[in-house]
């Protein structure tokens, strides 16, 4: 029987259609997996399923009724908790009573023959409720321990049990292994499997392929807000997740020139990087690699896998604990952004409208960015009107940067031309290494031609590139050679010249090439 | 093209006049309840204090130290910081000009003033350097320490006004010794006005020009739309979080010697008035939604609610309190403006009584 039903299921936001006619089927007490990256949508749905937004248009079926939720409180009523992926739990108080709040136990005074609440709370009761529930899920807790001192992976049972408590028969999990450390997964999906066991249904959103292939029965795969593929575990393959996951059809090839480049100076190299994090978790462990002159360098991974923190490191937006990051002979390591910019390091960042740009300035304002302190748009502190609008109508020009006027403001923009703003902000710098983080992400067709016949215009000047991106066929169309990356590691490489994506499919799963 | 940017300056207008004529229209039923006629009531207010030469000039005298509480406060706001030690800096500066007022003898006239100007300023930037600091290198929320900071200040100050070596006997109330007659800005044009007066508007020109033009303008700008942006772009930020609070206490410093020097010459428990130079400032800034030009028409209004309200007192039944009320009214308008450009709430009330988000106008795309 399904115990989650939705009929083209559909949420739309003024600019964008996040969910589009879902409709899916999830069967009592099993596992249902649904995969996707970033911003494809499955926190919507989720959160459409737990009361947090109102759909669109479209039916949601619990049990077979149709329900419209309000707010969590009517999902939770219906039997449908979830476990959000940033804890909402009071450090100070302990186990037990992170668990009962709001719902506490109050003594009762026997008067005659009735039961009597007083306002005082039976915590001797709580507690051995607490314990029964924690026997019952063989989990590895003690009500009462603070809960400020445990570790994540505990908290996040305590989180668990907060739902487990209010009797919900379904639970949903937002990205439950991102927060913890690779010991504390395994016991993680063991829990999952008990309480699957013990009757509940269980949705686990997540991108981590291998999680999926252990504990679901089911896996749904959603990208740009649609359903592309839905199908029992037992049937698919890691590979070919990752492949419906951020594989699309190649839509176009640039013509790139492959050159045995084995002759030329390397011009960036990283060494043993890493990022440890003061709770223990590693972000990147020891990745190391060469660019040379006039290289393009593509690294692939499913997201989520570490490449954010190795641009963030190579950008200056974070910290690494270990190992060293050169450019030609100079050293490089944590540097800051404007020391790199000032070295010769291009950056295009992952999300252009956090770190990129800033919609609320003009276009022209936009494109000075990072630069706006060198003589040519500034002296004695006062910016050069004349040359910030003179640069405007050169880039805009060049780049084909499609503006309403002069005083355009980046909020007007669509995505391809914001992107290329950026663009032409970094690749007028003259520099001598190019960082593109996600280049293309978001922006139409058009655009994504432009971008890409511009960035290998860059490596033909004998410059070195460095493309992260999710979109498997840009960094095959793009790059000399492919670095794959799995949990922070480089798992493995593959030649960019006829690379193929069965083979990239399997690394990015996490299974290394034999040979 | 030039159409379009009409319609934008007039909607900006709107926006901006928008509280106070709320204000204004909820003041007039308080007057009514009063018993009188709020027409006449705002017609004695603005007459009195715009439309003659002698309230003119008083307006734009009590404009002066205004605008450039006003200026302290938007520079700090506009980059996100919320520094309310303006009227603690404001209170400081007068503090120190009076001292170097009344202790310093034997010096030219304009030397003195320029003394006494200097010390005020620099104690607004000592002072707001201890909030700075703490912020940009532990991390403490300004807001607090800005808050709290103002309230100690006003009890040391008091300490010595009342009981230390600074205390006038002769004066008949709690007070420093007056600012001898040479450091003291002259009247000018048989008036109330002052050079003052000019001198901070000599300052509004310079900060329209750092605002709209100058690379610290740009940083601020940014750093207060997008912080990571800012960073990403190689800004030192916690260095322009310094600078941006120190300037905002030079202001305020600033702003409160020559309210000392133009109007006051003595320190006196209730030197910064009602509701105090600081906060007004801050309620100039909110009202001219931080914009320089926007500053300045609201320092000149606010002034005038300051001017008229004695003469609403001499000629109306209604008391001159009646500014209090209006200025309370238009805090309340003026942050539901601010409440709404942060939490959007005009639009979830549109999404949720029928209309999609369709309906509402259309952000203009280009290609």
């Amino acid at each position: 029987m399904n115990v989650i039903e939705t009929i083209g299921l559909t949420k739309e936001y003024p600019n964008c259609v996040a969910n589009d006619h879902i409709s899916i089927q999830v069967p009592q007490s099993e596992i249902t997996a649904i995969v996707g990256e970033n911003g494809a949508g499955k926190t919507t749905l989720m959160n459409m399923f737990y009361g947090m937004e109102r759909p669109t248009s479209g039916v949601l079926k619990i049990e077979g009724r149709e329900v419209r939720f309000n707010s969590p409180l009517d999902a939770i009523d219906c039997g449908l908790g979830m476990v959000h992926q940033h804890f909402k739990l009071v450090p100070s108080l302990t186990v037990f009573e992170n668990i009962m709040l709001g719902t506490e136990t109050r003594k009762a005074v026997k008067i005659g023959k009735r039961q009597v609440p007083t306002p005082f709370i039976d915590k001797k009761q709580e507690k051995e409720k607490i314990a029964e529930l924690i026997r019952q899920y063989n989990l590895s807790l003690s009500p009462d321990d603070i809960v400020g001192s445990i570790s994540i992976g505990a908290k996040q049972q305590v989180e668990i049990l907060k739902m487990l408590y209010r009797n919900v028969n379904i639970l949903i999990f937002d990205e439950p292994t991102a927060v913890l450390t690779p010991q504390e997964i395994e016991p993680f999906l063991q829990n999952l499997k008990n309480m699957k066991q013990q009757g509940k249904t269980i949705i686990l959103i997540t991108h981590k392929l291998q999680e999926v292939m252990e504990v679901s029965d089911q896996v749904i795969v959603i990208k740009r807000g649609k359903i592309i593929g839905s199908m029992p575990t037992a049937e698919t393959s890691p590979a070919q997740l990752a492949d419906m996951m951020v594989g699309r059809k190649v839509l176009l090839r640039v013509d790139k020139k492959y050159e045995d480049l084995s002759q030329k100076p390397v011009a960036y190299e990283v060494k043993n990087l890493s990022v440890t994090e003061s709770s223990g978790k590693v972000l990147l462990d020891d990745v190391s690699f060469q660019i040379r002159e006039g290289e393009v360098l593509g690294i692939a991974g499913v997201e989520g896998n570490g490449q954010s923190e190795l641009v963030n490191v190579l950008t200056g937006m974070m910290r690494c604990t270990g190992g060293s990051v050169s450019l030609y002979d100079r050293d490089l390591t944590n540097y800051w952004p404007r020391e790199l910019r000032k070295a010769g390091v291009a950056m295009i960042p992952e999300d252009r409208y956090i770190q990129g740009l800033c919609r609320e300035m003009k276009v022209s304002e936009n494109l000075i960015a990072g630069y706006h302190g060198n003589p040519e748009f500034c002296s004695h502190g006062f910016l050069r009107g004349k040359a910030v609008r003179e640069n405007l109508r050169q880039q805009v020009e060049k780049y084909d940067i499609r503006i309403g006027g002069e005083s355009s403001y980046v909020s007007e923009l669509s995505g391809g031309n914001a992107q290329k703003i950026i663009i032409a902000r970094e690749f007028s710098s003259d520099p001598k290494l190019l960082i593109a983080s996600q280049p293309t992400r978001g922006v139409d067709v058009g655009s994504i031609e432009f971008i890409h016949k511009k960035i290998l215009e860059l490596s033909g000047q004998n410059k070195a590139v460095l493309i992260v991106s999710s979109e498997l066929s840009e960094v095959m169309s793009l790059s000399d050679r492919i670095l794959v990356m799995f949990k922070g590691k480089i798992i493995g490489e593959v030649p960019g010249k006829n690379a193929d994506s069965g083979e990239i499919g399997l690394l990015m799963a996490g299974i290394a090439a034999a040979g | 093209m030039e159409k379009k940017k009409l319609k934008h300056y007039l909607r900006e207008t709107l926006s901006t006049l928008l509280p106070i004529l709320a204000a204004l229209v909820v003041g007039g039923f308080v007057i009514l309840a009063i018993g009188e006629n709020p027409i006449t009531t705002y017609g004695v207010l603005l007459q009195k204090s715009l439309f003659t030469y002698s309230g003119l000039m008083k307006t734009l005298h009590y404009a002066g130290p205004l605008i450039l509480t006003g200026l302290a406060i938007a520079v700090a706001f506009k980059a996100n910081i919320y520094n309310m030690a303006v009227e603690g800096a404001a209170v400081l500066g007068g503090f120190s000009a009076a001292v170097v007022g009344f202790s310093l003898h034997g010096v030219s006239a304009p030397v003195h003033i320029f003394l006494c100007l200097l010390t005020g300023i620099l104690a607004g930037v000592l002072y707001t350097a201890i909030p700075a600091f703490l912020k940009a290198y532990l991390n403490v929320d300004e807001m607090v320490v800005t808050l709290m900071l103002n309230y100690a200040l006003v009890i040391v100050l008091q300490y010595f006004t009342e009981g230390g070596a600074l205390k006038d006997p002769k004066a008949g109330y709690v007070s420093t010794y007056s600012v001898s007659p040479d450091a003291m800005f002259q009247k000018l044009f048989n008036s109330d006005l002052t050079p003052f007066f000019f001198i901070s508007i000599i300052i509004f020109i310079f900060f329209w020009f750092v605002f709209k033009k100058s690379k610290l303008g740009y940083e601020i700008t940014a750093m207060g739309n997008n912080p990571a942006f800012s960073e990403a772009s190689g800004m030192n930020v916690r260095r322009k979080i310094i600078l941006i609070m120190l300037i905002s206490g030079a202001l305020s410093g600033l702003a409160g010697g020559g309210f000392m020097l133009s109007e006051k010459y003595r320190y006196t428990l209730d030197f910064s008035g009602d509701p105090g130079l600081g906060w007004e400032g801050m309620l100039i800034a909110l009202v001219g939604r931080k914009d320089p030009v926007g500053i300045l028409i609201a320092s000149i209004f606010f002034a005038a609610l300051n001017t008229g309200s004695d003469y609403v007192d001499m000629f109306t039944n209604v008391p001159k309190n009646i500014v209090g009320v209006l200025q309370g009214i238009i805090i309340l308008f003026v942050s539901f403006r601010a409440a709404d450009a942060k939490f959007g709430i005009s639009a979830k009330l549109r999404d949720k009584f029928g209309k999609s988000p369709k309906d509402a106008p259309a952000e203009g795309k280009a290609a």
